[in-house]
């Protein structure tokens, strides 16, 4: 299954490049076609003969491999001459988590293309690589991206991982199909009395929820393109795939919803990119283009982000499958041991401390029952930009905006376990996502991004929180036809709070830019729903923009990458003065600078101890050292644009001897100094 | 024909010898010496012999593998056991490998199954792992012991036989082998962690300054220094091998400098960055929380190769339906949840629970039946909470051994209460030490050159043997009682059976079936939290049969009680969904309304609760 691409031979296949071309290094690939969306095999084509190119600057690894055997490539750009790259600050560009995001991809060629091709001409990229390293992996979810180019285009979020979505003991045997061979998984409306849904008064192609209180009958029902092939009475509810890849990482991580993979980190893709992350300490900044956004939209003051803007249409759709993971749940006739269990609750009190053998005698009462509430409350994970870290969250989406003029946010989602929440929250950097395009529109102005409760995210989460509040006997509706037509209860309950979708901006621009995105609905006869109509979005055209602006968002984005690398923190040495003070004693004074503009850390990296402090180290044996700082010293933040800190000892040496000082961080640099005692 | 019958017995004897005299078997039997005495002349008795009690069997069988269970094993011997084990009992048991650890060690275990009765992965298994800190040592000689026993006694006790026959058993005396190594060969006496390097000191460099047995006498010890009426801790009046910190007023005269080491990576610090500092035991999927929130984590769920393998080994045997999983120490029966805001399980969840925690704490004198995150401390991301909720087996942790079964009668206890008493709390190891383990399992103060610190005094430990461990000679029983507290967890996995059936004739070729479904064990075929988590397929009820149509099915509420059957709102009523399947001691009565001949044949298979099926007539 593994695309046959050769792998060409580096320098072999730079000269055969230039002689053909007749061009020098290192500008000697062909040019790179952005007019369109690259399948796998092209774009690992494209990305070997970059690398073959410019085989100096550019390096290419495969960092895992996909159920299918299609490699994540990882591209390393930097000049490697003078400071170990991986001791140099690093971005991280990463894209197509979700299998139908397939834009970020091009956006990261581009951004590779750029970069190796502006080495030579652009004396701000080679400033960066000179210094800085540039880390690009532009296709995460290789094996989703690919049905893109499939004959039939489903839209599919999730990787190949076969996953009984409705658990029910059969796997991936009830997915969508193109029943009307127009080569698009769209949606089914349906007449149906008990339908909740109504044809919209603003654009007749679209739907809306029928709001009773308003006197507004329903009268249709919404199904994905698709039949009842396990014939349970819901419609394409366990499709081929898999686990959303941007749903399967740690932070917010949505616990046992159909498309989040059984655990964390269960799949291939997800663990390939976590360990190239921890593999590089060295990375300062990471930004991936993904369906969630904090770059377009900056986030509130309070550090929330902005809410999603949903499908409706497809929202509605999903809704018909939120039972599907219900059915079968019957009321618990009791069993042994009456009504009721034991709380986990009691009363009493004690400590908290990390090992059990400081209870000799365990603790507590009785058998059964549990006796005490931990005296120290459960601490939670924080959710919300630290304070200290949003005017950098801040400042940074402005000049997004600047460089690329996006305004107005298309189609969003909520992030819960996407990647580029675990950089900030988990791995401590400055981390981003923008879809890469947008919708014309005035947009709101930075910090009023509608941020609070972000809304559950779509089907599978509206069928987690209905069941874990379902009560007994659900599954026990009367039902005729198809399933699902109602939705469930929680799943309407669910949709009170739900945001307004999108469908009415994205269908206007499609017209505008004379985008043919939308199947006209058009009728069909379907087996078990009788007369339906097929019709809605063609998938990928929602969350790709035309390919013919892909070269205009590729520069801008390039543009911001670069402006993105230029932040880095940079840790120097600034002052180191020896002075003597007789009798073999050296008093030692040193400055250390942050010459940067980002902190060392940020407060979320510093909380979480996932940016290491920096070290100030002076080379001499511990017991020399009279007075002063200790030997070993760590800064855990030290803030940008010149924030100095000082240091001092007095030591016992001998004159003329040397002593090294050591400034020492993750992503900050190295620096030394030598000094002499005199 | 005495003679012969003697020289018959004798026969087998040495059959058995030759049978069982392989590497690390120990043959059981000698001949005795009636079967020497056996080619000697009859003598005519004077007067009637004493009968000669030799003859008849022993009340005791002779077993076929010797092992130990009054010391500690390394890793090396753990395995030389299980393969001693499997090479005796070769049907029924199979050794594996589940991954290897950080170091490359193997996780090795045992698959204990009979084939006679069908594969492992058709029965409820029961798995039972232990040592995932590393010095958490003694579950590995319980998991051994349960191998044992179960060969053992297995055509000698009939539940065991049963056991053995109705259940699976997967059991892996140690799942961090690099810490259990560490624990018996290295300076890891207090070590939880495994091996995988972290830098605990910020300087960029990994697990450079670990312990250092100085004195080379195996145990890591207290370093302390005589500063005659300048220190913070003296001598006791009780025990002078007691420190004891000084009181405000008071002068001591030695401060306590740390634990023995030496300063490997000249930061003027001592023993600050050893081997690993994490918990292995915080690297499972559910409630997994950061290392700022959760200490010990690591950066995500499975990124351990030991925590992955074991995963790796449930995900791919969802047989699994009962899990412990042995720590020590404190005498505790622990269950999830391990965090308050992970919420309490479902009301039939805990009592299931806490049917089996009661029985437990019968089995297991000194131990307690306790919720991990209100009778211990909070948990996040531990071992129980993942199998249980994200796997859906249900599971346990004791925490074995518990230092009042030092001193256990009412009168000792009684005794204990006296601050003067030579058992008191505060010297009672002491005691224990000195009359019940002749002093050998406390090392005394001696003097050092240390590095660093100058002239400084080395000792006054227990032992790593001592304190979380048992004694020696009290392991056996710990191995038995925690056994039979598994095992009888084991036995109460859910099972299911059909009962009766009755078929009532409704004219037209409609017949109305009624038909028990049971599961008369504690644990239920799906946990409730499983259920509501989606992650055990559910329970199936088919039927099958030659034109059988069904039109409805539905539950009885109760058979001796009419009343409207509660119809069940599913498609496809051949294949009936029970995503909650049946509780434990649970009967349930489905009613079907049937078109056909038939016969009807009826089945339910319940991927933790084995399957059953019944046909019944339609007559």
């Amino acid at each position: 299954m593994s695309i046959p691409t050769k792998r060409p031979v580096g320098w072999l296949r730079a000269i055969a490049v230039a002689a053909l071309g007749g061009w020098l290094w290192p500008s000697t690939a062909a040019a790179v076609d952005f007019s369109k969306y690259h399948t796998y095999q092209e774009l690992s084509a494209e990305l070997k003969a970059l690398v073959a190119a410019n085989p100096t600057i550019a390096k290419i690894a495969s960092i895992g491999k996909t159920r299918e055997g299609r490699d994540i490539w990882a591209i390393e750009i930097a000049n490697p001459a003078g400071t170990p790259v991986e001791q140099r600050p690093a971005l991280l560009v990463a894209a197509n988590f979700e299998g139908d995001h397939v834009i970020g991809s091009e956006l990261a060629l581009y951004l590779v293309d750029f970069l190796v091709k502006g080495y030579a001409t652009d004396p701000a990229v080679k400033q960066r690589l000179d210094n800085h390293v540039v880390y690009v992996v532009p296709r995460v979810n290789a094996d989703g991206a690919e049905l893109m180019f499939a004959s039939v285009k489903s839209g599919r979020r999730t990787n190949a991982t076969p996953y009984d979505a409705d658990n029910d003991g059969r796997m991936d045997e009830d997915g969508p199909e193109d029943l009307n061979k127009d080569g698009f998984i769209t949606v089914m409306r349906v007449k149906d009395p008990k339908g909740p849904f109504m044809i919209s008064p603003e654009d007749p192609r679209l739907m809306k929820r029928a709001d009773p209180a308003k006197g507004e009958p329903g009268g249709w029902a919404l199904y994905w393109e698709g039949l009842d092939k396990d014939n349970d009475g819901f419609i394409a509810e366990d499709g081929p795939g898999g686990v959303d890849i941007n749903r399967n990482f740690m932070h917010q991580y949505p616990y046992f919803e159909p498309d989040a993979g059984r655990y964390m980190v269960s799949e291939a893709e997800t663990r390939a990119m976590l360990e190239f992350v921890l593999k590089h300490r060295n990375i300062a900044a990471i930004l991936t283009f993904g369906e969630s956004d904090n770059l377009i939209v900056t986030p509130t003051r309070r550090g929330d982000r902005a809410a999603a803007n949903p499908i409706n249409l497809l929202e509605f759709a999903n809704r018909s499958l939120a039972d599907a993971r219900r059915v079968g749940l019957f009321q618990d006739t009791g069993g042994f041991g009456g009504r009721g269990g034991r709380g986990g609750r009691g009363g009493g009190g004690g400590m908290v401390i990390m090992d059990e053998g400081a209870f000799p005698g365990g603790r507590g009462g009785a058998a059964a029952q549990p006796t005490g509430r931990a005296a120290m409350p459960a601490q939670r994970p924080n959710t919300t930009i630290a304070t200290l870290d949003y005017e950098y969250f801040r400042a940074i989406s402005e000049k997004y905006r600047e460089l690329t003029g996006l305004r107005a946010t298309g189609i969003t989602r909520t992030p819960a376990g996407a990647f580029f929440e675990y950089g900030y929250y988990q791995f401590g950097v400055p981390s981003f996502s923008t879809p890469g395009w947008g919708l014309p529109g005035g947009g709101r102005p930075a910090g009023m991004g509608m941020g609070a409760g972000a809304p559950a995210g779509p089907g599978g989460a509206a069928a987690g929180a209905a069941l874990a509040g379902a009560p007994a006997g659900v599954g026990q509706r009367g039902g005729g036809g198809a399933r699902g037509a109602m939705g469930g209860a929680a799943a309407d309950a669910a949709s009170a709070d739900a945001p307004e979708g999108i469908d009415l901006r994205l269908i206007q621009w499609m017209d505008a830019e004379k985008i043919d995105g939308f199947v006209k609905w058009t009728p069909f006869k379907h087996p078990t729903l009788g007369e339906v109509e097929i019709g809605g979005f063609k998938p990928y055209l929602t969350t790709n923009p035309p390919a013919a602006k892909i070269a205009e968002l590729g520069a801008s984005h390039a543009k911001f990458a670069l402006y993105l690398s230029s932040l880095f923190s940079k840790v120097k040495i600034a002052k180191a003065e020896v002075t003597a003070l007789g009798a073999g004693l050296f008093r030692i004074k040193a400055d250390i600078e942050n010459a940067g503009f980002l902190p060392t850390a940020l407060s979320q990296g510093a909380q979480a101890r996932a940016v290491k402090p920096v070290m100030v180290q002076l080379g001499v044996p511990p017991d020399s050292i009279v007075t002063g700082n200790e030997k070993t010293n760590h800064i855990p933040a030290l803030a940008g644009s010149g924030s100095r800190q000082s240091f001092e000892w007095v030591i016992k040496g001998t004159p003329g001897s040397t002593v090294t000082l050591k400034a020492v961080s993750q992503k900050s640099g190295t620096d030394t100094a030598t000094l002499t005692l005199r | 024909m005495n003679n012969l019958c003697r020289l018959t017995t004798a026969a087998a004897l040495l059959m058995a010898v030759a049978v069982f005299t392989s590497p690390g078997v120990s043959g059981q039997a000698k001949p005795s010496p009636q079967a020497h005495a056996a080619g000697k002349p009859a003598q005519t008795p004077a007067k009637a012999a004493p009968k000669d009690w030799t003859q008849a069997p022993s009340s005791e069988r002779p077993f076929r593998v010797r092992l130990d269970f009054n010391r500690w094993h390394d890793v090396a011997e753990l395995q030389a056991d299980m393969k001693t084990l499997e090479k005796a009992y070769p049907k029924f048991l199979k050794y594996i490998v589940l991954g290897k650890s950080y170091a490359g060690r193997d996780i090795a275990g045992i698959i204990v199954n009979n084939p006679d009765t069908g594969p492992d992965t058709a029965k409820a298994a029961m798995y039972i792992e232990a040592n995932i800190h590393g010095n958490e040592i003694q579950g590995g000689e319980i998991c051994i012991y349960t191998i044992w026993y179960l060969m053992e006694n297995y055509g000698k006790i009939d539940r065991i036989t049963k056991l053995v026959d109705e259940r699976a058993f997967y059991i892996v005396p140690t799942v961090n082998p690099d810490g259990r190594d560490y624990f018996m060969h290295g300076p890891g006496g207090n070590a939880r962690s495994g091996h995988m390097p972290v830098d605990d000191d910020n300087d960029y460099q990994f697990d450079e300054d670990g312990p250092e047995d100085l004195n080379g006498n195996g145990i890591i010890e207290q370093i302390r220094k005589y500063v005659p009426g300048q220190g913070n801790y003296k001598k006791s009046t009780v025990d002078p091998r007691v420190m004891e910190p000084v009181k405000p007023g008071e002068v001591g005269d030695y401060i306590v400098l740390g634990q023995e080491g030496i300063d490997h990576d000249g930061d003027g610090r001592v023993a600050e960055d050893g081997p690993g500092s994490y918990d292995p035991n915080r690297n499972f999927a559910s409630d997994w929380q950061p290392n700022y929130i959760q200490s010990g984590a690591m950066d995500y769920p499975f990124q351990l190769p030991e925590a992955k393998a074991v995963n790796d080994f449930w995900m791919s045997h969802p047989n699994i339906a009962g899990l412990q999983t042995y720590h020590n120490n404190g005498g505790m029966i622990l269950r999830s949840p391990g965090a308050e805001t992970a919420g309490e399980y479902p009301a039939s969840d805990v009592r299931a629970y806490d049917e089996l925690g009661r029985n437990a704490v019968r089995m297991l004198p000194f131990y307690r039946y306790l919720v991990i995150w209100s009778g211990l401390y909070t948990v996040h991301g531990g071992v129980t909470d993942w199998a249980n909720d994200g796997l859906g087996i249900l599971s346990f942790s004791n925490e074995l051994w518990n230092n009042g079964q030092y001193f256990t009668s009412p009168e000792l206890k009684e005794q204990q209460k006296d601050p003067n008493s030579p058992i008191s709390p505060r010297v009672a190891n002491y005691f224990f030490n000195d009359f019940l383990e002749f002093g050998d399992e406390l090392t005394e103060w001696k003097e050092f050159d240390h590095p660093q610190f100058g002239k400084v005094e080395i000792g006054g430990a227990f032992k790593k043997t001592f304190g979380r461990v048992p004694p020696r000679f009290m392991n056996e029983e710990l191995c038995h009682r925690n056994m039979a507290w598994t095992l009888y967890q084991a036995d109460e996995m859910p099972k299911v059976t059909l009962g009766e059936s009755k078929v009532e004739k409704l004219g037209d070729g409609i017949f109305k079936v009624w038909l028990d479904l049971s599961n008369p064990k504690v644990a239920p075929t799906i946990l409730a939290k499983a259920a509501m988590n989606n992650v055990v397929p559910p329970d199936l009820l088919t039927v099958d049969g030659k034109g059988v149509e069904v039109i409805s099915a539905s539950w009885v509420a109760d058979k001796w009680r009419p009343a409207v059957a509660q119809s069940i709102d599913q498609k496809d009523l051949k294949r009936i969904m029970l995503r909650n399947g049946l509780a434990g001691r649970t009967t349930r009565t489905i009613q079907y309304l049937v078109k056909g001949t038939g016969p009807l044949t009826v089945k339910y298979a319940s991927l933790k609760g084995g399957t059953a099926e019944k046909t019944i007539p339609l007559q």
